[in-house]
């Protein structure tokens, strides 16, 4: 039983891995934590959904994946232009962009629950069955694709951030956007290209996590509070941090439901975030974040 | 810089609530209505005296029901079948010659937005009594606010305290129920699972934050080990928990019988495929909520699953409605929730016809109570009120129902709801 409960609470984990690497890929260079990118989901979510019910025959899942993650790249950038640019612009202090996350993910929810309701709506399965067994365990089909999507995921983004030139720029905006302007870094051009990633990422997010769950306005946002504990207890803009933080959090989430029940398990969560924000405020990472909002 | 910051915050707070009220769901005729009501004083005046003898003027009622929120898989149909209530019986000419007008507005499943739309309805619109949702949370901030206003609420909130005081058991004055409680319904699954599937052990996994599983829980679980049964665990979940498989696992490991999963659709999909996902092969019962769409909705496939259903949808007055509402709305499955908001309009007109005053609150609330009588519902069984609870007597019928193997539902076993002794 202890092994199959680890099995959960990886798959779990894997979930929260993948909302966690969008939170801390916008974290890493604006310092805020990016609410709308659960509004993100959500959309890009139905998006999937409306794309695949126009076919007669449902398309291959990579399709629609790949379509959902060019339009979570469309919207991402849409969001920046609408929300976020006139505050970057005006270097307005951290907790705007929070604000304006927060309003985002707000407006979003709202609009696709004025025109779809919160109805369930589902994806055309991706395999024949909902689970796998090896050597007497099962696992879920969907989670664990989940988590090798998060995994590809996680290793391609740090392997642009520390092996190419578009890497090496976002860490110089990371550090300071207008010393990197000053280098003859495009801040803009990187900060751009870091909102696309969020929004890819929220693409792919919205499809699978549409397929583990089902779609609904409130899918991207119910996961929020979760990204965010994963966020700080990984240490806020790290991204192997979140996905250690993400696996962990699963795991222990899955192991308290079991031995205490859903209803006490919240309380040992947090408490578990507030001592890290009292003992490691840096997080897993060690890698302290200024201007944590 | 604090002032613009407190600015922002105000302008932001106040555009999401307007828009969460815009997805309120008024219907257009509601929104006419309510433009039309701006100009109603000066109106009403000028036609009061020539009315002295044959009042036409509209009656309004209000109906709240979630549209938009986690319960609107039902709300949406029950707003249906209580305006196509309306329609017919303004078509037949009303109540006493005097239409109704039915103004609808969305609670989102939410206890606040619910006294906020309700508190819209009776001040603002001047509504003389309420269609309630098929949702106990949002019906049980009513129960003052109903007896001050003296406004009658008619509804489906199965959850018994929307209906008796727990503590002293009697009737809160301006609070009807039209269809068998939640408790009534999980008698029934207990009975059923007992007496015919010969289940020995069950475990249940419900929400502890919605009165409407709580309340169903407890009354099956009760029934279940005063007769013999056995419960081997009972877990839980919240509205914010969207994963269930640590307590699917448990449970899967324990091996019980069968499973009752209670509360509303949407979690009712999670649940039970986190337990098919856990291995466990059992029976699944359900409340009402397991009817259709779950079966369209869940990944894993549908096999020994009995739930409790109100209606039986191949005949009667039902089937013309299920029939005449996926015609009109698109839907692509029957829905019972339209029954239930048929029969709750059927109820209170047939106690604003007995009315001297059909829009006198305290008039039509003491016909409510003592004269539902055999009114018939839209599955054909007669709704008579207990004067005492305000709920229907224990001879309304209820089904058991299960899926076959392509989908469709077969009512299994009938029961009247004295077919059952809770004590």
């Amino acid at each position: 039983m202890t092994l199959q409960l680890l099995i959960s609470g990886f798959s779990l984990g894997a979930v929260y891995a993948l909302i966690a690497v969008g939170f801390a890929i916008v974290f890493s260079i604006f310092k805020f934590s990016n609410i709308a990118h659960g509004g993100m989901i959500s959309a890009c979510a139905f998006i999937g959904y409306f794309f695949q019910s126009s076919f007669e025959e449902p398309p291959p899942f990579i399709v629609t994946a790949l379509f959902t993650t060019g339009v979570g790249v469309l919207m991402a950038l849409l969001i920046d232009t609408i929300a976020y640019r006139n505050i970057r612009k005006k270097q307005a202090p951290g907790l705007y962009y929070f604000l304006m996350s927060i309003t985002v993910a707000i407006l979003i929810e709202q609009i696709l629950s004025v025109f779809f309701g919160k109805n369930l709506h589902t994806y055309a399965p991706i395999f024949s069955s909902t689970t796998f067994s090896i050597g007497g365990l099962r696992f879920s089909s969907i989670d664990t694709l989940i988590m090798v999507i998060s995994l590809a995921i996680l290793s391609a983004l740090i392997f642009v951030i520390n092996k190419t030139k578009i890497g090496l720029a976002i860490r110089t905006v990371a550090i300071s956007p207008s010393t990197s302007q000053l280098m003859g870094i495009n801040s803009s051009v990187v900060i751009m290209a870091v909102f696309a990633i969020a929004g890819a990422l929220a693409g792919i997010s919205g499809v699978l996590l549409g397929t583990k769950f089902s779609v609904y306005p409130s899918l991207g946002p119910s996961m929020m509070t979760k990204g965010f504990i994963v966020s700080v207890i990984g240490g806020l803009g790290s991204l192997g941090g979140a996905i250690v933080a993400a696996i962990a959090l699963g795991v222990v989430e899955i192991f308290l439901t079991y031995w205490l029940g859903s209803l006490s398990t919240p309380i040992v969560l947090f408490g578990i975030m507030l001592l890290f924000l009292t003992v490691r405020p840096e997080g897993i990472s060690g890698r302290f974040a200024k201007d944590k909002v | 810089m604090k002032k613009l910051f407190a600015a922002f915050l105000i302008c932001a707070l106040t555009a999401s609530q307007l828009i969460g009220c815009s997805g309120g769901g008024s219907t257009a005729p509601a929104t006419q209505a309510a433009s039309a009501e701006t100009e109603a004083p000066a109106a009403e005046k000028e036609a009061a005296e020539p009315q002295a003898e044959a009042n036409t003027d509209p009656i309004k009622i209000g109906c709240i029901q979630d549209t938009t929120g986690g319960a609107s898989s039902a709300g949406q149909p029950n707003q249906w079948g209580a305006e196509y209530a309306v329609r017919i019986i303004n078509e037949n000419g009303g109540i006493n010659g005097r239409p109704i007008e039915i103004y609808c507005r969305d609670c989102q499943n939410d206890t606040e937005v619910g006294v906020t739309v309700y508190r819209e309805l009776v001040d603002e619109v001047g509504v003389c009594a309420i269609i309630g949702p098929p949702l106990s949370n949002p019906a049980s901030a009513w129960v003052d606010l109903a007896t001050e206003d003296k406004v009658p609420i008619v509804g489906h909130f199965m959850d018994e305290i929307c209906t008796t005081d727990p503590d002293t058991g009697e009737a809160y004055p301006y609070m009807f129920l039209v269809e068998p409680s939640s408790a009534v319904q999980g008698y029934i699954l207990a009975k059923y699972a007992l007496d015919e599937l010969g289940i020995k052990s069950v475990a249940s996994l419900y929400n502890t934050s919605n009165a409407f599983a709580v309340t169903q829980e407890k009354p099956f679980v009760d029934y279940f080990v005063n007769n013999g049964g056995e419960v081997l665990a009972e877990e839980t979940f919240g509205w914010a928990d969207t994963d269930y498989s640590a307590q699917a696992q448990k449970i899967a490991s324990l091996n019980p019988d069968a499973v009752l999963l209670t509360d509303y659709a949407n979690q009712m999909v999670t649940a039970y495929d986190n337990l098919r996902d856990a291995g466990y092969e059992g029976y699944i019962l359900g409340a009402n909520t397991m009817a259709a769409p779950f079966n369209t909705l869940v990944k894993n496939p549908v096999k020994d699953c009995y739930y409790v259903k109100n209606y039986d949808f191949t005949s009667g007055k039902i089937a013309d409605l299920v029939k005449v509402h996926m015609e009109e709305t698109g839907t692509d499955y029957p829905s019972g929730n339209v029954g239930f908001g048929w029969d709750a309009v059927q109820v209170l007109a047939s106690a604003m016809q007995q009315a001297e005053d059909p829009t006198n609150g305290e008039e039509v609330r003491d016909i409510l109570e003592n004269k539902t009588v055999d009114i018939e519902s839209a599955g054909e069984v007669n709704i008579t009120l207990v004067p005492e609870t305000h709920r229907p007597t224990r001879d309304m019928g209820m089904f058991i129902v299960t899926y076959n193997e392509d989908g469709t539902t077969e009512e299994v076993q009938t029961y009247l709801t004295s077919d059952y002794k809770a004590e």
